[in-house]
C-alpha cells in the first residue's frame, strides 16, 4: 500500500497517523470523492442496491485496468497512447479464441493473451529506447497498429466467451447481475500486487527513480532502458486485463471500439488519480477510484437529467483543474525548499 | 503551520473537484426521478387536458451522437412522450460508445428506475442478456431502427431489407441493368446495415450486368461520406452511386470533383430531397427511412405500459421518392441539414405536426 504519493518527502515530527494521512492525502481524497459521488447518486435514483453497485464496478473495470496500465508507464517516465488499441486488440482476440470453448481453455487463452500483450508492448518500449523517438509518437503509431490489427482479426463484431469466464469479471454468467464481488476481488488482487511491487521492491522502486530523474537514476547504476521496457510490458499486461474484462462484459469482440477514446480516458483517470504526467510520482491505489469516477460520470449526469455527452466537458475541465492544482502544489513546495 | 496549510489545501482541492462536478451539471437536483404511480413530479406540462392516473418515465439508449438521423429520432421520442401527456420524464443515455458501453448504459437506465427502455441497438445479439435482465425487472425494451435477437424485445423499424432492395433495384433499372456502381454502406456491424446488405444482394442477383467497383462504410458520417465520394469521383469511373443515407454530402462532391452527375440513391434526407428537386442533371431517388420511427417506438412503449395489446413487431415499408410530385409533397423548407422530411408517421404517433419534432422538447422541458 505504500506507493509513493505526492508527499513522500515530507518530514517532520508529527503524529504517525497525520504523517500517514499526509503521505496518502491524494489517494484518500480520491476514494472519498468516489464514495461521496456514489452516496449522491444513491439519493438521485429510486433504488440503490447490489445491482447498481455491480453495474458500476463491472462496467467501470475495463477503464480501471487501463488506467493502472497507463499509471505504471507514466510513473516510469513514459506515456502510452497505445493502451486503448491494446484493449481492443486483446478483447477481439479473446472473443475470437474463446468462443465455444470450456473455461479451462478460456483461462489458458486469457493468460496467454496477457503475456503476449506484455511482450508486444515490451517491444514498443524497446523501439522507443532504440529509436530515441518520443514515447508519444511511437505509441500513437502502436495505437493505430493495434486497432488495425484488431479489425483484421475480427472485421465484424463476433466471437464469444465462456460463461464462467464472464462470471470471473462480472459476477454473472450473462455479464449482468447483482454480484460485484468477482470484479472487486479481481481489481483488488491485481492492483494490490502491483502496488506492493511498485512501492516495496527494488525493481518496482526503480520505475519511480527512472521516472523522476532519468539521468540521476542512470548515474546511480540503474538501467533506464530496461526499466522502460519493463514498465511497457506490465502496462501491456494490464491493458490486456482491460480487454478481457471488456470481452466478459460484452460477451463478444468489437473491433470498432475506438481505442483512442479509451486511451484518453486512461490518461484522464491517472491525472485525477494524482499521477504526475512528468513521471516519478503517483500511486496505482489512487488510480482505481479515479477510473471508477470517470466511468461513473455518465450515469450520474443522466440521473441529474444532464446529457451524458457533457460528461466529456466535465472530464476535460476536471483534467485541466487537477493539472492546475497539482502545478500550484508543486510550485509552492519548490518555493519552500 | 505550513504543513498544516498544505494538508488543508489538499482537502480543499478535493472539495473543489466535487463542487465542480456538481456545478457543471446545472444542479437541478429537485428533478430527481422518484416517480411513483400518480406522482406528477415538478414540471407539469401544459400539453393535454386530463392528466392520466399514472405517469411513466421513458429511458432511451443511443450510441451514435452528432448524427442528424439519431438526433431526429430522439426528438421524435420526446415529441411523442410530450404529446401523450402521461410521461413525466425522458431519461437519455446518449453518447458515442460501443456494445459494452451500451450494455452499461442500459444497466444505468434500469438502475434509475425507468418504466420502459427504447434503444437503437449497437449489435444484434450482444444486448440479449441485458434486455433479459430489464425484462426480468419488469421493464419492456423496444428496439428501434434495427432488430435484436432477444425474444423479450419489441421491434419497431423501417424495413431495412426492403430499404436496401428497392433503392438498389431503382438504381440498377436507371442504369438499364448495365454499369459500374459504388456501394456506400452505413455502419459496419450495425444490424440495419447488415439487413440493407441482404436486400442489396437480393437485388444485385437479378442484375448480372451490374459491377460493384467500390464498397466501403461511411459510418453514417456525412463528412466521411463526402470524403469517400470525392475519392470515388476523382479516381474511378462509376455510373451510379448507392448510399446508405449519406446522400446530400455525396451529391455535393460532384461539383467539387468537377464531374458529370450520375444517378444517386439516398434516403429521405430533406437536403437530398431538395437537391433532387433543384439540381439540374441530377437524377436519383430517396428511399424513405424516417428517423421519426423513434416516435413510433415511444408510442409502442407507452401502449405497452398502458396495458394495451401490442404486436411484437412494427415494420414500416419504405417508399421510393423520385417524381417531382412525391418530392414536393414531403419537402420541408428551412429544415436542419441532415434531417429527414417525413415526420408525422400515421397512424402510429400522437403528435400532429412536424414542428413538434423540430422543437425537440420532451415533457416538462
Amino acid at each position: 500500500m505504500t506507493a509513493l504519493g505526492r508527499e513522500t518527502l515530507v518530514s517532520g515530527s508529527q503524529a504517525p497517523w497525520r504523517r500517514w494521512a499526509r503521505r496518502h492525502g491524494w489517494t484518500i481524497g480520491v476514494w472519498v470523492l468516489l464514495l461521496a459521488l456514489i452516496a449522491y447518486y444513491a439519493t438521485l435514483i429510486p433504488r440503490f442496491g447490489a445491482f447498481q453497485v455491480a453495474s458500476i464496478v463491472n462496467n467501470g473495470s475495463p477503464l480501471v485496468f487501463l488506467a493502472v496500465a497507463q499509471a505504471i508507464i507514466v510513473i516510469a517516465g513514459g506515456i502510452d497512447l497505445g493502451v486503448g488499441g491494446m484493449l481492443v486488440l486483446t478483447s477481439v482476440t479473446a472473443a475470437r479464441l474463446m468462443e465455444g470453448q470450456p473455461l479451462v481453455v478460456g483461462l489458458v487463452v486469457a493468460v496467454a493473451i496477457i503475456f503476449a500483450a506484455g511482450a508486444i508492448n515490451a517491444g514498443v518500449g524497446w523501439i522507443i529506447n532504440v529509436s530515441k523517438v518520443p514515447d508519444i509518437v511511437i505509441t500513437l503509431g502502436s495505437l493505430y497498429f493495434f486497432q488495425g490489427l484488431a479489425l483484421a482479426i475480427l472485421p465484424n463484431p463476433a466471437g464469444g466467451a465462456n460463461e464462467w469466464f464472464r462470471w470471473l469479471f462480472t459476477g454473472s454468467k450473462t455479464g449482468i447481475g447483482s454480484n460485484p464481488w468477482p470484479a472487486i476481488v479481481m481489481i483488488t488482487i491485481t492492483v494490490t500486487a502491483i502496488g506492493w511491487w511498485l512501492g516495496k521492491t527494488r525493481q518496482g522502486l526503480s520505475l519511480y527513480a527512472v521516472g523522476s530523474n532519468k539521468t540521476a537514476a542512470y548515474l546511480s547504476g540503474l538501467n533506464a532502458a530496461r526499466v522502460k521496457v519493463l514498465s511497457y510490458a506490465i502496462g501491456g499486461g494490464f491493458a490486456a486485463m482491460a480487454g478481457l474484462a471488456n470481452t466478459a462484459i460484452a460477451g463478444r469482440g468489437n473491433a470498432n471500439t475506438v481505442g483512442g477514446n479509451l486511451t484518453l480516458n486512461s490518461v484522464a483517470a491517472i491525472v485525477l488519480g494524482g499521477v504526475a504526467l512528468t513521471g516519478g510520482i503517483g500511486s496505482v491505489i489512487a488510480v482505481v477510484p479515479a477510473g471508477l469516477i470517470l466511468f461513473f460520470l455518465s450515469p450520474i449526469l443522466t440521473a441529474m437529467g444532464v446529457d451524458p455527452n457533457s460528461a466529456q466537458v466535465v472530464q476535460g475541465v476536471l483534467i485541466v483543474l487537477v493539472m492546475m492544482v497539482t502545478g500550484i502544489i508543486e510550485w509552492r513546495r519548490r518555493l519552500r525548499s | 503551520m505550513d504543513n498544516r496549510g498544505k494538508f488543508i489545501t489538499r482537502w480543499l482541492v478535493i472539495l473543489a473537484v466535487l463542487a465542480l462536478i456538481a456545478a457543471a451539471c446545472g444542479g437541478d437536483d429537485d428533478e430527481s426521478t422518484e416517480t411513483t404511480a400518480g406522482d406528477d413530479d415538478g414540471g407539469t406540462t401544459e400539453t393535454t387536458a386530463a392528466p392520466a392516473d399514472e405517469t411513466f418515465v421513458l429511458g432511451v439508449s443511443n450510441t451514435l451522437v452528432g448524427n442528424a438521423w439519431r438526433e431526429q429520432m430522439i426528438c421524435a421520442i420526446k415529441a411523442e412522450a410530450r404529446a401523450r401527456g402521461n410521461v413525466s420524464e425522458v431519461v437519455l443515455q446518449n453518447r458515442n460508445t460501443d456494445v459494452a458501453g451500451q450494455i452499461a448504459d442500459i444497466q444505468t437506465l434500469i438502475s434509475q428506475g425507468v418504466d420502459a427502455i427504447i434503444i437503437n441497438p449497437a449489435d444484434r445479439s450482444a444486448l440479449d442478456d441485458v434486455i433479459a435482465e430489464a425484462d426480468a425487472q419488469g421493464i419492456p425494451v423496444i428496439s428501434v431502427d434495427a432488430p435484436v435477437t432477444a425474444p423479450q424485445a419489441y421491434f419497431v423499424s423501417n424495413n431495412q431489407v426492403e430499404y436496401g432492395e428497392v433503392g438498389a433495384r431503382w438504381l440498377f433499372e436507371a442504369l438499364g441493368g448495365e454499369g459500374k456502381v459504388a456501394y456506400m454502406r452505413g455502419l459496419d456491424g450495425h444490424p440495419a446495415d447488415t439487413d440493407r446488405d441482404t436486400g442489396w444482394d437480393a437485388a444485385l442477383a437479378d442484375y448480372p450486368g451490374i459491377e460493384v467497383v467500390y464498397e466501403n462504410w461511411t459510418g453514417w458520417d456525412p463528412s466521411q461520406g463526402a470524403q469517400q465520394a470525392l475519392e470515388i469521383l476523382t479516381s474511378m469511373e462509376v455510373d451510379g452511386i448507392w448510399t446508405s443515407g449519406i446522400d446530400y454530402s455525396v451529391v455535393e462532391q460532384f461539383e467539387v470533383a468537377g464531374v458529370d452527375y450520375v444517378p444517386v440513391v439516398g434516403a429521405d434526407n430533406n437536403a437530398f430531397i431538395e437537391q433532387l428537386m433543384t439540381v439540374e442533371d441530377l437524377s436519383g431517388a430517396g428511399v424513405s427511412n424516417p428517423p421519426s420511427i423513434g416516435g413510433v417506438g415511444a408510442a409502442v412503449a407507452l401502449d405497452i405500459l398502458e396495458g394495451k395489446d401490442v404486436a411484437k413487431e412494427t415494420l414500416l415499408t419504405p417508399v421510393v421518392l423520385d417524381t417531382m410530385e412525391e418530392l414536393e409533397a414531403v419537402f420541408v423548407p428551412d429544415l436542419t441539414a441532415g434531417w429527414s422530411s417525413y415526420m408525422v408517421i400515421e397512424p402510429y404517433v400522437s403528435y400532429t405536426s412536424p414542428q413538434d419534432v423540430i422543437d425537440c422538447k420532451g415533457p416538462g422541458e
